[in-house]
C-alpha cells in the first residue's frame, strides 16, 4: 500500500490552461492498466487542464508554445501537451 | 519507378463527385460500400479463416476473389477518383488477423514499402481496406483521424496520445472499403468480442500527374465548394497550423486537378447582421 503517481496527458488547442482539449491519455499505475484507443464511445472527463487542476490533478509538464508546429524534419506535432499527475493511495 | 499491377476493369466506373473529393481532401478517407452479397463476403471470409499460414504478399493468389473487390466500379472508380486513371495495385499487401483478445495499435502512419515520399499537398498513395465481415465498435475496427493527412508525422512523435475527440471508428458493414490518403494517422483497436476480424490492406500508387480532374468534375459545383474547403473542420489542428491546414488543401485539389485551379474567390465573411 502507499502513494503512486496517476498520470494523464491532455493535448490542448493551445497553451493556456483554460484551452480546449483535443486529446488525452489516462495511465493508471498498476500493473495490468492499458491505455489504448477506445472503440466503443470516449469519456472525456475534462474540457481543459483547468478542469483537471479543479479535480486536484497537478501540471507536472507544462507545454512550449513552439511544440504544435511543423517541425525542421516536416513533421507535425497536434495539440499543445500538458502532463499531470495526481497521487493516490493503492492497495494491491 | 516501381513494380505492380496495372487495374484493368471492363465495368464502367463510379466516380466521386466534386463533394465527395473535397470531402477526401479535407478528411483523407472515404468509405465505399459494394453490393457484392452475403454468398460472396462470407466466401472471401470462410478462405481467410481456412489459410493455413499467413500468405503476406500472396494474398491475391491465395484468394483471387480478393481482385474483384479492387475492381468494384465504386472502388475502382474512387481510386480513380483520387489517384488518376492509370493508378496501379502495388506489389505489397497483407491480410490482418484480428484475434479476440488484441490489444489497440498506436497511432502511426504505414511505411518501409519505399513507394512513396510523404507529401501533404498530393495523393500519391492510398490504403484500401476490404472487411469481408460486419465490423462491430468490439471487434477491433480501425480508427483514424479526419484530416490528419495535411500532417505527416512519425510513431515515435505520436506515441503520448491516446484518444482524441474526433477519431473516426470504421465500424462497416460486410463488404465495405475504407480508402484512407497514405499519409492518414490511424490504427487498429482492441477486438474485446469473440470473434475474429480480417482486414484486407492493398496500397493503390499514383502512375503518373494528372492533366485534368479525374472525377466528375463540374465547375460550377466546385464553385460553390469554396467556403467547404476554407473553413470545414479537419484536423484537431492549432491556430498556428490552421492556416497552412487550408492551404495544404487547396495545393492537394490543384494537384488532382492538373490545371484546374480551385475556384477560390474573395468574400466578405464578417458582411451582415450585427451579433445579438
Amino acid at each position: 500500500m502507499g502513494l503512486r503517481q496517476r498520470l494523464l496527458y491532455l493535448q490542448a488547442k493551445s497553451v493556456s490552461v483554460r484551452s480546449q482539449i483535443i486529446a488525452m491519455a489516462l495511465h493508471e499505475p498498476v500493473p495490468d492498466s492499458v491505455t489504448q484507443i477506445e472503440p466503443t464511445g470516449i469519456n472525456f472527463p475534462y474540457a481543459s487542464a483547468h478542469e483537471a487542476v479543479i479535480d486536484g490533478w497537478r501540471v507536472v509538464s507544462f507545454p512550449s508554445p513552439k511544440e504544435s508546429a511543423i517541425t525542421d524534419d516536416d513533421l507535425t506535432i497536434l495539440g499543445y501537451e500538458f502532463i499531470l499527475e495526481k497521487l493516490e493511495q493503492f492497495d494491491d | 519507378m516501381t513494380s505492380g499491377t496495372t487495374i484493368a476493369t471492363t465495368k464502367e466506373r463510379v466516380l466521386l463527385n466534386d463533394e465527395q473529393t473535397v470531402d477526401f481532401i479535407i478528411n483523407g478517407y472515404i468509405i465505399v460500400e459494394t453490393d457484392f452479397g452475403d454468398e460472396f463476403n462470407r466466401g472471401v471470409f470462410n478462405q481467410l479463416e481456412a489459410l493455413p499460414e499467413n500468405p503476406g504478399d500472396g494474398i491475391l493468389e491465395a484468394i483471387p476473389a480478393l481482385g474483384d473487390v479492387y475492381a468494384h466500379p465504386k472502388v475502382a472508380g474512387a481510386l480513380a477518383s483520387v489517384l488518376g486513371h492509370d493508378y496501379y495495385m502495388y506489389q505489397h499487401r497483407h491480410c490482418h488477423r484480428n484475434m479476440p483478445g488484441t490489444p489497440s495499435q498506436m497511432w502511426h502512419l504505414d511505411g518501409g514499402t519505399g513507394t512513396t515520399e510523404r507529401n501533404p499537398e498530393h495523393v500519391r498513395a492510398v490504403l484500401a481496406m476490404y472487411y469481408p465481415q460486419d465490423v462491430a465498435a468490439n471487434m477491433g475496427p480501425t480508427a483514424l483521424i479526419p484530416g490528419t493527412h495535411l500532417f505527416p508525422s512519425s510513431a515515435d512523435r505520436m506515441a503520448s496520445y491516446g484518444n482524441f475527440k474526433d477519431q473516426v471508428i470504421a465500424t462497416v458493414k460486410a463488404g465495405s472499403v475504407l480508402i484512407i490518403h497514405y499519409d492518414v494517422w490511424h490504427a487498429g483497436t482492441a477486438n474485446t468480442s469473440d470473434n475474429v476480424r480480417y482486414m484486407i490492406k492493398f496500397l493503390f500508387n499514383r502512375l503518373s500527374d494528372t492533366t485534368k480532374p479525374s472525377w466528375d468534375y463540374d465547375p460550377k459545383a466546385a464553385a460553390a465548394l469554396g467556403d467547404k474547403i476554407s473553413i470545414a473542420s479537419g484536423a484537431p489542428v492549432t491556430q498556428a497550423l490552421a492556416g497552412l491546414e487550408k492551404n495544404r488543401r487547396i495545393k492537394m485539389w490543384n494537384n488532382l486537378a492538373g490545371g484546374v485551379s480551385f475556384p477560390s474567390e474573395y468574400w466578405d465573411r464578417w458582411k451582415g447582421p450585427w451579433p445579438s
